[in-house]
């Protein structure tokens, strides 16, 4: 009896409708999202997919010293209103939370701004700005989009021909794999920061204003999409050992390598990020096919040490060349004046950088002018397996220092100048 | 323009159907019948590769609590893993039996995050008990691949794997709040274009 009590209340549970798998989810919310209004609201409306409950302090309204200018909220038909004190003129951040019907709370932010443009969502009220996790994370991310992209780069430009080795395919996956987690690691971090939620709470925080309305989210979704699609052209190449399949992989992940690109703080114009893009794709060919060279042909194809090592010394050139052009195109854009490199924090990460950049140069151009001749002289290049990864390591410390800069902000430009007739306006 | 949740559900609940079936059919002709024609091998895993990837977008696009991303991050991930393994046994790249062991911990990740995902008890609402139930016939159904890594030729073992994705097929077809399909719709259910 009491069995058929249990089986009829599962069955019933099943059968009858109640809520859906997805929690309450925010649809509309009024001022909406990044809204510039001419005047100031007298309420903040949420209004969501089901009933919820309005919890203490469950709408928040921050001025940019962080004081709260929300009243208490209460629950209205599947939505949350809470009255606004005045609002004078300035930007202001909402951080809000519900209970909805099935036991969970949701929460989330969003920004909005009284006569002046709202700020994005990750620069709310509350978020402290890129961490040195995400700088960790961000290097990791270029590793592996190193790892994977000038892998292929490699295999396909540099080893055109050859059979893919077992490891080509082992050191490209991995790196796929770790675009594809630190992706997701990032966004988290990027959204922990900006909701500024206790990790319980940030669980079942609300990630769309972050994912749908910043530069920082639709990165991550195209990359995520992008990446996941390359893996699965890099495998199904594996499996069915059809070369021809690297080549979609090299273009999707060479295509969304420009995802940092779309992402930083620093990127302005449609220049900028072609040339960020180009920046990000040079890098990734060059110390992605170094390792390669090091990892997979020194020790694994030694019929084809001296073919491929020619044959990456002219793509190296052309990649220092883009690195070169492109990243001194930036850096007259971005830092409008010389003493901005050595007063500014980015343009201090930069000489770093600049002189890291230097060693691998100077390392490259070892191999380059020294190494080469001696080997298509018949020379056995001894030592140069460990040579190659030193080189590897310094460009991969490069990156490291590109991952901090791309989190960076750069100085601020100097606005043009007002016209006569529009300051007489 | 998004779809809604449970839709997103209802294909993947033809998904998880096809293999289901698939596996069925292959525990009852037996794996020597089912290999005669070779494409037939892979026609589960790749079913199951294939969601892997289209959880991506679902990952990417149903973005509105930090678990659901987590949980849909990972089912696309192990999805992936396990049809990829299981393509490459069929392909003949991975030999030993004992790569089957990653179908097993695909379903232990893929329980795993749906318990860990769910916090209320199994009677709450109709979406905790689904939750529980994904979640546990999900992690009952990782002794099957478990069993066939060491027993290849066990009946139970394929029947029972098979039986898993028939059952996930169910519980995921009854996430249909809004769904006109089954005749009523409750007030509680949400906007129509939920």
């Amino acid at each position: 009896m009491r069995r058929a009590v249990l089986v009829s209340a599962a069955l019933a549970a099943v059968a009858f409708p109640s809520s859906a798998f997805a929690h309450a989810a925010l649809l509309h919310e009024s001022p909406a999202y990044r809204e510039e209004l001419s005047s100031a609201p007298r309420n903040i409306t949420l209004r969501f997919d089901q009933q919820v409950d309005a919890l203490p302090n469950a709408i928040v309204v921050l001025d940019p010293r962080g004081v709260n200018l929300a009243l208490r909220a209460h629950a209205i038909d599947r939505g949350l209103v809470a009255p606004l004190r005045r609002l004078p003129r300035g930007p202001y951040t909402v951080r809000w939370k519900a209970l909805s019907s099935d036991g969970h709370v949701v929460s989330g932010v969003y920004t909005f701004g009284v006569r002046v443009p709202a700020a994005i969502v990750t620069d709310a009220v509350g978020a402290e700005g890129p961490t040195t996790s995400e700088h960790i994370v961000r290097w990791v991310y270029l590793v592996g989009l190193a790892l994977f992209v000038g892998g292929l780069g490699f295999q396909l430009l540099v080893l055109r021909g050859a059979a893919p080795t077992r490891r080509f395919y082992l050191i490209a996956g991995a790196g796929a794999v770790v675009v594809l987690e630190t992706g997701i690691v990032a966004f988290l971090l990027r959204a922990e920061d900006a909701l500024q939620l206790p990790f319980r709470a940030f669980l079942y925080g609300d990630l769309s204003s972050i994912a749908g309305g910043t530069r920082f989210g639709q990165a991550f979704i195209a990359m995520e999409l992008g990446f996941s699609l390359a893996f699965a052209f890099l495998f199904l190449a594996w499996l069915t050992d059809r070369v021809a399949l690297l080549w979609p992989a090299l273009a999707i992940g060479a295509g969304f390598a420009s995802g940092l690109s779309l992402s930083g703080h620093s990127s302005v114009s449609r220049a900028e990020e072609v040339a960020d893009w180009a920046h990000l794709l040079a890098a990734a060919l060059w110390v992605g096919g170094l390792v390669q060279l090091a990892v997979v042909v020194w020790p694994l194809l030694p019929e084809l040490r001296r073919t491929a090592f020619r044959r990456f010394s002219r793509l190296a050139t052309v990649c220092v060349a883009v690195l070169l052009a492109a990243g001194t195109y930036l850096s007259i854009e971005r830092l409008p004046h010389l003493r901005d490199l050595w007063q500014t924090g980015y343009g201090q990460v930069l000489i770093v950088k600049l002189a890291l950049v230097a060693l691998a140069l100077a390392w490259g151009a070892a191999h380059q002018f020294l190494v080469l001749p001696r080997l298509e002289r018949g020379g056995a290049g001894n030592g140069l397996a460990r040579s190659l990864l030193g080189e590897s390591a310094v460009a991969m410390s490069v990156l490291l220092a590109a991952a901090v800069l791309v989190d960076s902000k750069p100085p601020p430009r100097q606005l043009p100048q007002p016209t006569t007739a529009a300051h007489r306006r | 323009m998004m779809p809604r949740a449970e839709m997103v559900h209802w294909w993947f609940a033809t998904g998880f159907l096809i293999i289901g079936l698939l596996l069925v059919s292959e525990a009852v002709v037996g794996t020597e019948v089912w290999g005669r024609r070779p494409w037939r091998r892979y026609l589960w895993p790749g079913t199951c590769f294939l969601l892997g990837v289209l959880m991506w977008p679902v990952m990417t696009f149903f973005t509105n609590s930090t678990i659901h991303m987590a949980a849909h991050g990972a089912w696309a991930q192990v999805l992936m893993l396990a049809g990829g393994v299981e393509l490459a046994r069929a392909r003949g790249k991975l030999h030993s039996q004992y790569w089957r062991l990653c179908s097993s911990l695909a379903l232990l990740v893929s329980g795993g995050a749906l318990l860990v995902h769910e916090q209320q008890h199994w009677l709450f609402a109709r979406s905790a008990f689904l939750h529980h139930a994904l979640g546990w016939t999900l992690i009952v159904g990782a002794v099957f691949p478990l069993l066939h890594a060491f027993r290849p030729r066990s009946f139970v073992a394929a029947t029972g794997f098979a039986t898993t994705f028939l059952v996930t097929a169910v519980l995921l077809y009854c996430d249909r709040d809004t769904a006109q399909i089954f005749g009523y719709i409750s007030r509680n259910a949400g906007y129509p274009h939920r």
